[in-house]
């Protein structure tokens, strides 16, 4: 019988995984962790299937399942430091897709990442590679200069929505203009988290952020970035591709996409962008679950999903 | 009129509405944050125009342009947006147009941290950007301070055709303290521009610019300029606490640092010590005259900032030797406890061989 | 004479606004008012706490690392603040989420279940506002009419809650005079 394990002390009681479990296996902890959360545990512990939806969905590498003796592991190219994003954010799910792909591609010690500014800049404490910390909007330029240094290396950046489409606009579209073979993973979700929950270019027309009270409003704001769609514009060669991770199922998906993504950079094909809808419970003002929803009913009509552009080769 | 309670920063969006400034363009940046959002949906309530710009370095362009078409515009930044700006400081300076700045300081170099800090008194004071140039720097202690000076700096800004920047750090920026605000002056109601880009109806063409290839020239305009950063020192200010008469240590500090000092000085007055604080009101120009002056009342000096030692730099260039000059200061985002610069005062005083008490 | 008092919580639990109420409670009284969120890394931690200085001249430090007063609405407040009250100032415990006694004994302590109580009146939110009560009888800071008008002054948006917030503080103020 498949056993599920919650290491408790690392959830911070988003429901996520309750949530995605399809035979209702898991539920609710009646008491709080060091934290201060309820946890998940295996109520009923005879109806896991082993599927592991759980441990794809869990933002903070919660959860393992084992079947038959073998037991899921968080990816090697993880550091197990605990993250420090809001219960329920999909940052975490995200790091963890990275994490498999370095390790699919056997690349960990040859990879070098790049943190942005933003949710995610202290991504160098998670990622279990050589890390550089870029200032605001750079780290494409950053991978450019590691990658014409070092061509041998894997090199990947991880920005938000306000790193790479607003004020690292410039740098993003030079970078896939010369086909720089490094890997962009883009986490667009449509607000700026660490500041506080301002517009991000990425903001959707009427939605609400501190710094469009009123909601966005596209006659002085403008119409929200899609960047891919903006990025398959330039004539040079890329993998260009959105994603979303708001459930097990397009978390597979997007999982097939980063491994290809660094895929191509490793063949020496082209520049790739992987472009992952990703929620901000907090900034939103949603449960994490409730995010998710969001992300299908407001993100995905705005921000189709799918493959924008393929290289040749492939 | 009415007493508000009010945080740093939104005062400081309230203060530039005083002002008749209706523009304000500038990007997220921890720890000023409310003055964009309050300033999101403050300025289309009374007709003007808030744009959330998609860099610091667009944000202090469009200051550039808006201030050229003869407008009284306003943005806000931290530490690592400042930098940013810097391009468009000198352009502004070289071009001479008017604009309000606010800096609010938070720890560095680089990404450094979100806390409190004065480590850019440098980049305010100094330049930021390239070239001969000088802005004009206030650095308000109190929220009412930093109301009061944000209308000062649109005054200043207009009168000397300059950038002005506030300097303060994320605890002016943060904290709530009761203000005022005085009548607000009605943008129709300020001087025309006749120098602005307002469409050449009638007159010659006005051009904004700051390119002179001719070294000549451009030695001239320079020398110019110096004219006018000297011009600036009719409106220096400072305040002293405890400075009447003579003291065994006098402090020198300013912003945030300035009240503890006073905390301090009023603990170590209680103790009998002849103790006593000058506190910097514009940084550029800095007040080195009236320093050097009640230097002459003093034993010893001690600067404290929250930097390594950066306005240390103009408070010993005041004082030229006359007096030892000591410094103690705290980075990273730590405060000092006013207790600590209790500690440091004693010190000096049995270094210089006085008495504490 | 001048107070500096920290309040600390879970976020959430309202410490900032009954800071903030402290601070507008003083300002009403025509005294000189400071309020100083911590707005550091720790916020993202759930932690949360702001200090407030009340004082009949202009204000120095806004923040203190000595301060007078202590409101401790959980554990790690109680834990981290303790030993920076100054001696014969008052500590306010949550005795709802605290299940310790401090181990100060040159204080003066008042406990409240603030969360028990402020079920009762309605809300478990409120259990801010029953420390606030509390705090202002044991200090004589603040009057309990004083924070009723700014409470009615800033937070009547809602009727209900208004007065809930009422029941909770006026609850806080019996048991502040009682333990004091």
């Amino acid at each position: 019988m498949p056993t599920v394990h919650v290491e408790k002390d690392r959830c911070k009681g988003c429901e996520l995984c309750t949530r995605v479990c399809p035979e209702q296996a898991l539920g609710m902890s009646e008491k709080i962790n060091a934290k201060g959360y309820f946890y998940p545990v295996a109520k009923e512990a005879d109806k896991c299937t082993g599927c592991r939806r759980c441990v794809l969905m869990c933002p903070d590498e919660a959860i393992q399942v084992e079947v038959k003796g073998k037991r899921t592991a968080p990816p090697e190219a993880l550091t197990g430091a605990p993250l420090h994003y809001c219960p329920g954010c999909t940052h975490g799910v995200i790091h963890s897709l990275i994490g498999d792909a370095i390790d699919h591609l056997g690349i960990r010690e040859k990879t070098v990442g790049i943190a942005p500014v933003g949710c995610s800049v202290l991504a160098y404490n998670y990622f279990n590679v050589d890390m550089q910390q870029a200032s605001h909007g750079r780290a494409l330029a950053l991978a450019t200069g590691i990658k014409r240094g070092r061509p041998d290396l894997a090199v990947f950046t991880y920005q938000g929505d306000g790193d790479l489409a607003s004020i690292g606009m410039a740098e993003t579209v030079h970078a896939a203009n010369r086909g720089e073979k490094v890997t962009a993973i883009f986490v667009n979700n449509a607000i700026y988290g660490m500041t506080g929950g301002q517009m991000a270019p990425t903001t959707l027309p009427g939605q609400i952020t501190s710094t469009t009270r009123a909601g966005r409003d596209v006659k002085h704001a403008g119409e929200p970035i899609r960047m891919v769609e903006l990025l398959n514009e330039l004539q040079t060669p890329a993998y260009l591709t959105r994603v979303s991770v708001h459930d097990p199922k397009h978390i597979l998906a997007a999982r097939k996409a980063i491994r290809k993504a660094f895929k191509y950079q490793m063949d020496g094909v082209c520049f790739s962008l992987v472009e992952i809808l990703s929620t901000c419970p907090t900034g939103w003002g949603q449960t994490p679950h409730d995010a998710c929803g969001w992300v299908v009913d407001k993100m995905t009509p705005y921000f189709p999903l799918g493959d924008k552009k393929v290289p040749e080769a492939a | 009129m009415e007493k508000k309670l009010m945080k740093g920063c939104e005062a400081i969006g309230e203060a530039a509405i005083c002002a008749g400034a209706r523009l304000f363009f500038g990007y997220p940046i921890t720890p000023q944050n409310e003055i964009p959002e309050y300033l999101s949906s403050r300025m289309p309530q009374v007709g003007g125009t808030f744009v959330q710009a998609e860099s610091e370095v667009a944000a202090s362009n469009m200051l550039y342009g808006a201030s050229g078409a003869g407008k009284r515009v306003i943005t806000s930044s931290s530490s690592p947006g400042i930098s940013l700006m810097g391009e468009a400081l000198s352009y502004m300076a070289g071009a001479e147009l008017p604009a309000v700045i606010v800096s609010i300081m938070r720890a560095g170099p680089g990404l450094g941290g979100i806390l409190p800090s004065q480590s850019d008194y440098f980049q305010a004071t100094k330049g930021g950007g390239h070239g001969d140039y000088r802005v004009m720097v206030l650095a308000p202690e109190t929220v009412q301070e930093a109301v009061d000076h944000t209308i000062k700096a649109f005054d200043y800004a207009d009168k000397y055709r300059n950038p002005v920047i506030i300097l303060a750090d994320g605890i002016l920026g943060q904290m709530m303290e009761p203000v005022t605000f005085p009548e607000p002056v009605r943008p129709e109601d300020l001087p025309e521009k006749p120098w602005a880009t307002t469409g050449a109806k009638g007159r010659e063409r006005n051009i904004v610019n700051s390119l002179y290839l001719n070294p000549d020239v451009l030695e001239e305009r320079n020398w110019q300029l110096v004219k006018k950063y000297e011009a600036m020192r009719e409106d220096v200010e400072f305040d002293t606490y405890h400075l009447d008469d003579e003291v065994d240590v006098m402090i020198v500090a300013y912003g945030t640092v300035a009240r503890i000092a006073r905390t301090a000085v009023d603990t170590m007055r209680e103790q009998g010590m002849r103790v006593g604080l000058f506190r910097p009101v514009t940084v550029y120009p800095f007040p080195s005259d009236a320093l050097a002056e009640a230097a002459d009342k003093a034993g010893a000096v001690l600067t404290s900032e929250l930097s390594t030692g950066q306005m240390l730099e103009d408070v010993k260039a005041a004082i030229a030797g006359k007096r030892p000059v000591e410094f103690f200061g705290r980075v990273g985002g730590n405060l000092m406890a006013p207790e600590e610069i209790v500690e440091q005062v004693t010190a000096l005083m049995e270094r210089q061989g006085r008495s504490v008490a | 004479m001048q107070s500096e008092i920290i309040l600390a919580g879970f976020g959430g639990q309202g410490v900032l606004l009954i800071g903030k109420l402290i601070a507008l409670a003083g300002m009403d009284d025509n005294r000189e008012v400071t309020w100083m969120p911590a707005y550091g890394p720790e916020m993202r931690g759930g932690t949360c706490n702001c200090t407030v200085v009340v004082g009949d001249k202009k204000i120095g430090s806004p923040i203190s690392k000595r301060p007078h007063h202590l409101i401790a609405l959980n554990l790690p407040s109680l834990d981290k603040f303790e030993d920076e009250v100054r001696p014969g100032g008052i500590i306010v415990t949550n005795t709802s989420l605290i299940n310790r006694r401090p181990k100060r004994d040159d204080i003066k302590l008042v406990e409240v279940p603030a969360n028990a109580i402020a079920i009762e009146a309605g809300s478990p939110r409120a259990a801010n506002m029953v420390a606030l009560g509390a705090f202002a009888a044991a200090s004589g800071l603040v009057t309990l009419e004083g924070l009723i008008d700014v409470l009615d002054k800033n937070l009547a948006k809602n009727p209900k809650l208004a007065e809930i917030n009422r029941v909770a503080v006026s609850r806080g103020y019996e048991l502040g005079r009682a333990g004091a």
